[in-house]
């Protein structure tokens, strides 16, 4: 089921929580809402579930206008971060709690629930612990119970609310990982919200980037990152260095490295912004024509495939980071205190108007 | 056997410390009543405790105090529910209010409520005309009882509620459960062994409670005449071994009680609690 999310408003007293938010998440999409805390990414998810409704706007399911419809009539499943299992029921009740709650009309039979019910631990690869409360669970299975037990009323969309929030790093790469697998099964239209970039990048099809109540950028995890469209987008994905600039006669510049700039009117008095990742930041020992400025290396971390150099800028007090591959760094042969001459590559400008 | 170390210090003091001052607290003034009462044949114990007075005060006293507590169990969850689950003016004064019956003197509270409920009273007035007489009846026994024990309820409950997660709730509902069964199914689950234990209290209380009811009773012998007066009336005539006949009696029957309400709830809470 398609979910269309038009103009939604939400304020909390003088807070605005979410401020004119259009979105389209198309039948069997995941999609991930991306931010900052208090950016809004909760309060929206939940006025998709129904458990808040917004003061403007509306909620299409599927065409239809759910603005007002009940949560219970949603059919959504709603996964939360601490889980939120009935801790005075067994696994097995906890997952069967939907089926059991339903009207007599609608309620499958006992033996019915019973096949329902082991069929989704299969699923969740828990069916072992069917008789254990929740309290004697790990994280990570408990999550798997509550995502069990949001799939058995086989709701329309699913939405997770910071689902691995709470678990350790290993098991949240762990059940991300099985999450995508399992969106990938079952194609259910499924929204999850994180702060996480990295989980975002890995688990979603389409990332929707927000701040301060308002979406900053939407698109797939390639083009948010190679193509951010927002200062803010930049500096949360990833890291990026930033140089700050005057844009002079329609150029900006970093040290010595003219930029060009599409500025409509040319005072200028406006700043720039450059931005810059830390692997497009080359460094050579020779100046050249694309050497912006002279630098110090002054701290070297070298675990892994890449090697982390931070940089200090020799005409200003800023601080620069760039990441070289290890074959890259062994032919410069750099220590600390080395002196080098900068290169960025890959350099996205925006001015003061658009920051 | 070889000693465990512990990470807590000090065990067998605090242990031996606990035990000397419940002796002397609780455990010596109560044997004193069993010894007491033992200087009685057990003929004579038995006129004692089962003459018509007495047997209709025991009737009245737990009847009572188990309607009460009963009342409260159920007004108290709604009070504690109201405190805890709504914000609106005056709240703290509300819930300020609600531990008064413990800290009035209960002769106060005694003769405050034969006022408002006798005959002439503010709202006995109401009531005479249609037939139904409060003071100096079984039914002021209640209401004493009720006014005292209210605390107790809402004291232990509260707390449970301001700890359930609203999540559960929101858990349920999302799984298409309905106000009713997601109170009856999710909330109420967890409240249970606090509201078994308020009640407990309150019961407990309502058994014991003299000062109140004594006032608004009437004291009219086989209609209002509560077991504790009893006692009283005894010991004022010097008849010390008819009184702690009567007390120890009353004694065997809250410890009974008091007893079973405790299985009840060791019984609801080793499905909940023990895997907390």
């Amino acid at each position: 089921m398609s979910i269309e999310i038009r103009n939604i408003q939400k304020s909390f007293g003088n807070f605005q929580a979410l401020s004119n938010i259009n979105l389209d998440v198309p039948t069997g999409e995941l999609v991930a809402l991306l931010g900052p805390s208090g950016c809004g990414k909760t309060s929206l998810l939940r006025i998709i579930a129904g458990l808040e409704s917004p003061d403007v706007g509306t909620i299409l399911f599927h065409g239809d206008d759910a603005t007002h419809r009940d949560v219970r009539e949603r059919q959504v499943g709603f996964v939360f971060q601490h889980y939120a299992l009935f801790r005075h029921m067994t696994v097995f009740e906890n997952v069967a709690f939907g089926l059991r709650v339903r009207p007599k009309s609608t309620r499958p039979t006992e033996g019915e629930i019973h096949r329902r019910v082991r069929e989704l631990l299969d699923l969740v690869q828990l069916d072992w612990l069917s008789d254990r409360y929740p309290p004697q669970l790990s994280g990570g299975q408990r999550q798997r119970i509550a995502l069990a037990r949001a799939l058995a009323v086989e709701p329309k969309v699913l939405l997770l609310d910071e689902p691995f929030g709470a678990l350790d790093a290993k098991v949240r790469k762990d059940l991300r990982r099985w999450l995508r697998r399992l969106h990938d099964e079952l194609h259910i239209t499924s929204v999850f919200v994180t702060h996480d970039q990295e989980e975002a990048l890995e688990v979603a099809d389409r990332i929707v980037v927000m701040n301060h109540g308002k979406i900053e950028q939407i698109g797939t995890p390639q083009e948010v990152y190679d193509h951010p469209s927002t200062p803010f987008v930049y500096q949360f994905l990833g890291n990026v260095n930033l140089f700050h600039s005057r844009v002079e006669s329609g150029k900006a510049f970093i040290g010595n490295l003219p930029l060009e700039v599409d500025a409509k009117d040319e005072s200028n008095n406006s700043t720039a912004f450059a931005y810059v990742r830390p692997h497009d930041i080359d460094i050579q020992k020779e100046s050249n024509i694309q050497s912006a400025f002279e630098a110090k290396v002054i701290y070297i971390h070298s675990l892994g495939p890449l090697v982390r150099l931070e940089l200090q800028r020799e005409d200003q007090s800023d601080i620069i980071e760039s990441e070289l591959t290890r074959e890259r760094f062994l032919q410069l042969d750099l220590s600390i205190g080395s002196k080098v001459y900068v290169q960025p590559k890959n350099i996205r400008v925006f001015l003061n108007e658009t920051a | 056997m070889a000693q465990k170390k512990n990470v807590l210090p000090g065990f067998n003091l605090s242990l031996g410390y606990t035990i000397l001052y419940l002796s002397l607290i609780v455990l010596i003034p109560l044997s004193a009543a069993f010894i007491r009462a033992s200087s009685l044949s057990l003929d004579e114990f038995w006129h004692i405790v089962t003459a018509p007075r007495v047997m209709a005060s025991y009737r009245l006293t737990f009847g009572a105090s188990l309607i009460g507590a009963l009342i409260n169990a159920f007004f108290g969850l709604l009070t504690a529910w109201v405190l805890v689950r709504y914000s609106f003016p005056g709240k703290k004064i509300i819930d300020a209010f609600v531990d008064l019956p413990f800290a009035l003197p209960t002769a106060v509270a005694g003769i405050a409520l034969t006022a408002i409920y006798s005959q002439n009273g503010w709202i006995g007035s109401f009531l005479e005309p249609h037939g139904i007489k409060v003071a100096f009846t079984p039914l002021g026994v209640v209401i004493a009882l009720t006014f005292i024990g209210l605390p107790f309820v809402v004291r232990t409950v509260q707390p449970v509620l301001e700890d359930l997660e609203t999540e559960t709730e929101e858990a349920a509902a999302s799984l298409g459960a309905g106000r009713l069964t997601t109170f009856s199914r999710i909330i109420f689950p967890s409240i249970w062994p606090a509201l078994i234990t308020g009640f407990a209290l309150s019961f407990a209380r309502a058994i014991g409670e003299y000062g109140s009811v004594i006032f608004i009773a009437g004291n009219m012998p086989m209609v209002s005449e509560i077991t504790p007066l009893i006692i009283i009336t005894k010991l004022e005539q010097y008849d010390y071994a008819g009184a702690t006949a009567v007390a120890v009696v009353m004694l065997l029957i809250s410890f009974f009680l008091l007893l079973l309400i405790n299985g009840l709830q060791w019984f609801t809470n080793r499905r909940n609690q023990e895997f907390r």
